[in-house]
């Protein structure tokens, strides 16, 4: 099996200096599980965070050079059509440049693949070509889904932690570099501004302390079946 | 409950009576004329203390914290302080009805379970606030999956309701008919789960712009951050948008209406997935703040062998008080509060826990609580909506056995 995994261009959140995206270097980790050849791909201009993903278990990494405000689609686009990969793996965000989450729907959509967000886990499927994917959901539930490849799917942060960093890997990997066309990025009307920190709204209680709900002494049994039908009456739980 | 403030000079003035010429003054304190109100009306706290009484038997309670909660009698504060108990005591209240509304906006509720979470309620909160902006006239349709109680109540006014089979590109293909169809002014959608993957597959699919994880929403602007929040963009809100959580405030107003809207789509299928399957969350094994429900030990507790067979019939996730932690009784990662976990969870039930300000920080989100301690004066009885004063070591036995006995 042939897997790509998409490396942006991310930030440190209180340095500033390019890193390679956590979520990332976790896609590369369920990416290096399943087997098979796993590169990385990169398009853009910043190579220095890009090449940690080497450190953590890629062989080979590809760059596209781009000048850095440049719409990275349609360049990915030719690039994956021409590599004809079985799985295509992303973080689910970006990390410090517009963050939108946008690229891997809109690479989806223009390579024709579907696409599987918030995977945590990847097992290969019983059929040939075929992937399975546990899907993070809330409240610790997950969504198996089979799907066949190729497909392109994004990683969530719950998934394993990345392998351990290695320096003398880093050093050891391959480095391809392409020329590619730059599309102009869509200009956009949006007003940027230094950042303002707003508060978040306060995590409050809205249940009451009621004082119907106050019970001094009951007996044990009395005490248990009030707490099951208070947990039933409220949908938290259903016993038996 | 308030009385006009009166200026004591300016009305015994009024009272003088005009006397003989030898100057004595002289008053007539039983006419009353109506002086003039100075200032804000004066309160009375006697009388909203007594408001607030809790009429039940037994020892007095207070509810000082003016929400408009409906309890029977007169305990309304705000109410009070208005001097209109008359009113505060129909408790249902009107329900707003928008019969033709001037332009629609969607709200995507995904709402796990059939319930409302709190990001839920933010978001059609977002959406009622985007649907009275510029002199209203707006209504807020919910799109759901399944049946939810109590969207009216959450400020939807209509709801559409887009059938899933599981495949999130069939959802958001019906959901990309229903907008080509009802032309909506704006479409809000949760920064999370499958409502974020949702956002982003219309955005692509319609090829518009989305404003993704909003951090200030107003009927004017928009505001999300960018470059790792070194910066950020602000706009006139888009079509589609995406809010961060806690961004938004709930709807507090009158509930709508939540009536159904029929839209009928062809559900497609996607080729591609050949198979889903929903696995449930194991409350054991999960971390706590991931989980829904914690079941929780404190210092109160003993038999610990007890507590844990407990937690797992109660499908809850064992948690801990630092004290009990600190005693290596329950692990660390168990600990509940300011320095352990800060739970996100729907439901706490606490065991033997005083309810220490480091404790209580740590379930500060947690709707539900139930309490078990002997103290009744304990902080953990006042935070808990269910409280049972009893000895931890007689419920959980008696808990146990009614657990079995309900599953087989
Ligand atoms: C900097 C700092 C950080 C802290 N961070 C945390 C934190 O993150 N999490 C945390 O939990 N604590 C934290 N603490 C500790 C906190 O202040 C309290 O000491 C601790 O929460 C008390 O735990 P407890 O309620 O289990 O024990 P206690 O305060 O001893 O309370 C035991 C309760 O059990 C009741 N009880 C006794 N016997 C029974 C029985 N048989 N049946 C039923 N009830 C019974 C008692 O009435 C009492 O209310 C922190 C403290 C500091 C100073």
């Amino acid at each position: 099996m042939k897997s790509v995994v998409l490396l942006s261009d991310a930030r440190h959140p209180v340095s500033g200096r390019a890193v390679l995206s956590r979520l990332e270097a976790q896609a590369i980790g369920l990416g290096t599980a399943l087997g098979g050849t796993l590169t990385g791909l990169h398009a853009g201009d910043c190579e220095d965070g890009v090449q940690e993903s080497l450190g953590h278990g890629l062989s080979a990494l590809d760059i596209l050079s781009l000048p850095p405000e440049a719409d990275p689609v349609s360049a990915l686009t030719d690039f994956l059509k021409a590599q004809k990969a079985d799985l295509i793996l992303a973080g689910r965000r970006g990390e410090g440049g517009f963050d939108s989450g946008l690229l891997p729907y809109a690479l989806a959509e223009a390579l024709g693949l579907p696409i599987l967000a918030d995977a945590v886990a990847l097992t290969p499927g019983e059929a040939t070509d075929t992937l399975v994917v546990d899907q993070a959901l809330a409240k610790g539930a997950r969504r198996r889904v089979t799907v066949r490849l190729p497909a392109l799917v994004t990683v969530h942060p719950l998934a394993p932690a990345p392998l351990p960093f290695a320096f003398g890997a880093m050093r050891r990997g391959t480095i391809r570099r392409h020329v590619a066309e730059a599309a102009d990025a869509s200009t956009d009307p949006v007003e940027e501004r230094p950042y303002r920190a707003r508060p978040k709204l306060m995590r409050t209680s809205s249940a009451t302390a009621s004082a119907e709900n106050l019970h001094v002494g009951p007996e044990p049994e009395e005490a248990a079946r009030l707490i099951l039908d208070y947990l039933e009456s409220n949908g938290i739980r259903r016993y038996g | 409950m308030t009385r006009p403030r009166i200026d004591p000079r300016a009305s015994r003035t009024e009272q003088r009576v005009a006397s003989g010429e030898n100057g004595r003054r002289r008053y007539d304190l039983s006419s009353r004329t109506a002086s003039n109100p100075i200032g804000p009306p004066r309160r009375d706290p006697r009388q909203e203390w007594a408001a607030s009484l809790i009429d039940r038997p037994g020892r007095r309670r207070y509810d000082r914290s003016q929400r408009p909660v409906a309890r029977g009698g007169a305990s309304n504060v705000e109410a009070a302080r208005v001097g209109s108990a008359a009113e505060a005591v129909s408790t249902e209240p009107t329900v707003r009805i928008i019969e033709e509304p001037a332009f629609l906006v969607f709200a995507f509720v995904d709402a796990p379970g059939g319930r409302l979470s709190r990001f839920d309620r933010q978001v059609l909160g977002g959406a009622r606030l985007l649907a009275d902006a510029g002199g209203g006239g707006g209504a807020v349709v919910a799109i759901v999956a399944e049946e939810i109680d109590g969207l009216g109540a959450a400020g939807a006014d209509r709801v559409m309701s887009l059938p899933t089979n599981g495949s999130a590109s069939a959802r958001a293909a019906a959901l990309r008919a229903a907008i080509e169809t009802h032309a909506p002014r704006h479409v809000l959608f949760a920064e999370d789960g499958d409502a974020a993957d949702c956002a982003r597959r219309l955005s692509v699919a319609l090829g518009e712009p989305l404003f993704s994880n909003v951090e200030h929403l107003t009927a004017r602007q928009v505001v999300r951050p960018n470059r790792g929040r070194r910066a950020e963009l602000a706009a006139a809100p888009p079509r589609l948008m995406t809010l961060g959580e806690d961004r938004a405030k709930m709807h507090a107003g009158a509930p709508g209406e939540a009536r159904p809207l029929e839209f009928e789509t062809a559900p497609s299928d996607d080729q591609a997935i050949l198979s889903v399957e929903i696995i449930p969350g194991d409350p054991a094994r999960l971390a706590l703040s991931e989980t829904d429900f914690v079941v929780s030990a404190g210092n109160g507790v003993t038999d610990f062998e007890g507590f844990r067979e407990l937690a797992a019939l109660m499908k809850g996730t064992p948690g801990a008080s630092r004290v009990v932690c600190d005693a290596g009784l329950m692990p660390r990662g168990a600990q509940v509060g300011a320095s352990g976990t800060v739970l996100a969870a729907d439901c706490y039930f606490a065991l033997g826990i005083s309810g220490a300000p480091q404790h209580l920080q740590g379930i500060a989100a947690c709707e539900q609580v139930i309490a078990v301690n002997t103290d009744l004066h304990a902080a953990m009885i006042e935070r808990a909506g269910l409280a049972i004063v009893q000895d931890a070591q007689l419920v959980m036995p008696a808990l146990i056995k009614l657990l079995k006995e309900r599953q087989s």
